[in-house]
């Protein structure tokens, strides 16, 4: 193979590989930046792990007559509908209050001794993004699993806690912990065990999984359990598009409007990344293309020694493997080194980044690595299957 | 393998010519594994074609060509690399040699993909037909004459059932001519291998079964 490669790397252009390998490389580097810095970013944005950003909750406002008129603010069956047909909408669900008392009470040894009266919601289970066992209630079972608003941990944490010189408390550790519920109403009163899967700042309510909701509003509430449900929670395709604003407006419906700002930056982000990676794209085509000008000019100049070669017993594979090998290996070569800057890029955006979230736990860079494995294999494909046809041509004399 | 066989086999650019007559075109010939063959012809009679042919370098003829009874037109390329590895040797009139390579290097990438001469052989022949000291010279710095020496040595790095000499000696001088027709003869009788050679009259002085005019 030495002497092969001897004969077959007469021509070869220097000027055109180093083109080839710094377009590819700029290409690349644009790519595994998108994706990575994407995935850094959403890790930011992902304070709360049980709702994605796009779910928008509604509710009706309270004004300073309604109250007194007795006029509604739940939504009625006609108004969900009316929603739900609007196209900005993908989905809708409601959240189901509870109709029975709850009281819990927490003991952590010796500190912490409250005792509470309070309330379940539930929404449908699609809209929590907790992993189906650790959200799921078995009928009979005395474990309901909750999840409660960040606010009661910092409402602890910094309030109560501080001021009594407690000690704080992490998730973590309240996730280790039960909560003792007392529940009645229908004649009828149990005891369960609360079990926290998580805090969620984005919902201002005690969620417990629907399965429970519906089970427990049967067994525990008196008479006329149905109720219209007062807050909605949907999902909206683009939450930047003007029109919810002002439908919401229209019906003097509110929502949490930070959320929707947070949820419209992470929009423009997105499209922003994909341009960026659309344009990595393009380059690392028009580089590949070069790459392939050069060898098939190669091929072209170095067609009489291909030839000779299949004529005395090379086979096209033994004949085209240096060329394939050659483009493979410069695009090992390009992938190793755009690795490389990605992670020096990263790390000086990663140190800004820590500026403002100093507890900021970042994701791998395994989809980026997996993103320019898989490019790489699409490509060095590509570039095989091409040389080899081109010395195939050779072999049919179509030149 | 141990018989081509050519069936009213012609080149296409004769289809239309009736003038032709020849021991080989539209002809049924059979050569044989073990025999030699002397083909004569004057230039533009198609003696490279038939060598083209039945290497399975063109394919633009009529009728049949068979090895062994099997017909040649459906061979796959692996078939075909196969049969250019240890059944067919040829020495090309145009040589076909790498000008960028020394004589040797020119031997040696045969022989690296048959690993059939050991370097001894090789080394004798280079020796047999005097051109050992141009070993390391470059192959597009030696004369045509030279060039066709290194190339016989080439075509012997491998094992054959059919060796092919198209022209073999046409720079040659007489007693070269009779050293490279000595090896070759041995070689092939070593391997039990034909020989078929070509000529546009200075014939290689073998043994000939048979002589055809094309």
């Amino acid at each position: 193979m030495k002497l092969v490669w001897k004969l077959l790397r007469q021509h070869i252009s220097i000027p055109q590989f180093v083109g080839f390998f710094f377009a590819n490389l700029v290409g690349v580097v644009i790519i595994l930046l998108g994706v990575q810095f994407y995935n850094d970013y959403k890790a930011l944005d992902q304070e709360d792990s049980f709702m994605k950003a796009d779910y928008l909750i509604v509710n009706k406002k309270i004004g300073a007559l309604s109250g007194l008129t007795g006029s509604s603010n739940t939504f009625s069956k006609a108004e969900i509908e009316e929603l739900e047909d609007e196209d900005f909408v993908e989905r809708i669900g409601a959240f189901t209050p509870s109709s029975y008392s709850v009281k819990a009470r927490f003991d952590v040894e010796g500190f912490v001794n409250f005792s509470t009266e309070m309330f379940f919601e539930s929404v449908p289970d699609e809209f929590v993004d907790v992993k189906s066992d650790a959200w799921d209630y078995q009928e009979g079972s005395d474990e309901i699993p909750i999840i409660l608003p960040k606010n009661y941990l910092d409402l602890y944490n910094f309030g109560y806690a501080q001021g009594k010189g407690l000690p704080k408390l992490s998730e973590g550790i309240l996730g280790a912990m039960k909560l003792n519920i007392q529940i009645a109403g229908n004649g009828n009163s149990d005891s369960f065990d609360g079990r926290i899967v998580g805090f969620s700042s984005r919902l201002n309510t005690i969620l417990v999984p629907e399965k429970f909701m519906r089970w427990a509003n049967e067994q525990y509430a008196d008479g006329n359990a149905t109720k219209e449900p007062t807050r909605l929670i949907m999902e909206v395709n683009n939450p930047t598009d003007d029109r919810i604003t002002s439908y919401l407006q229209d019906r003097d419906y509110e929502t949490d409007e930070d959320k929707l700002d947070a949820s419209k930056t992470t929009f423009i982000l997105r499209v922003i990344v994909s341009i960026v990676m659309i344009v990595g794209v393009v380059i690392s085509i028009l580089s590949i293309y070069i790459l392939m000008l050069s060898v098939f000019l190669l091929v072209q100049k170095n067609s009489s020694k291909l030839e000779n070669l299949l004529l005395i017993g090379y086979s096209p594979a033994k004949v085209s493997f240096p060329y394939q090998a050659l483009t493979v290996g410069l695009n090992v070569l390009v992938l190793i080194l755009a690795v490389a800057v990605m992670l020096v890029v990263r790390n000086i955006y990663l140190a800004m980044f820590e500026n403002f979230f100093p507890d900021l736990e970042v994701p791998g860079i395994i989809p980026a690595l997996c993103v320019g494995v898989v490019l790489l294999i699409i490509v060095s494909i590509f570039n095989i299957i091409a040389v080899h046809g081109k010395v195939m041509s050779i072999w049919r004399r179509k030149e | 393998m141990n018989k081509i066989q050519l069936i009213h086999t012609l080149p296409n650019v004769f289809q239309n010519r009736t003038d032709i007559v020849s021991d080989i075109w539209n002809q049924d010939v059979t050569f044989e594994k073990g025999k030699m063959y002397l083909v004569e012809a004057n230039s533009g009679t198609g003696k490279s074609s038939l060598c083209s042919y039945i290497y399975g370098y063109r394919h633009d003829y009529q009728g049949k060509i068979l090895f062994d009874g099997e017909d040649i037109s459906g061979y796959t390329v692996a078939k075909w690399t196969n049969i250019r590895k240890k059944h067919f040797a040829l020495l090309w009139q145009e040589l076909r040699m790498f000008p960028e390579l020394t004589a040797w290097e020119n031997v040696e990438i045969k022989n690296k993909l048959t690993g059939y001469q050991k370097k001894k052989q090789i080394l004798e022949w280079f020796d047999m037909l005097g051109i050992t000291d141009k070993l390391n010279a470059k192959m597009g710095k030696m004369s045509f004459g030279q060039q066709q020496r290194v190339a016989l040595i080439r075509s012997l790095c491998q094992p054959f059932d059919f060796l092919f000499v198209d022209e073999p000696i046409s720079h040659l001088d007489d007693t070269n001519a009779e050293i490279m027709g000595r090896i070759m003869t041995a070689e092939a009788q070593k391997q039990g291998a034909g020989i078929i050679a070509t000529s546009i009259g200075k014939h290689i002085n073998l043994a000939y079964e048979k002589v055809f005019n094309l």
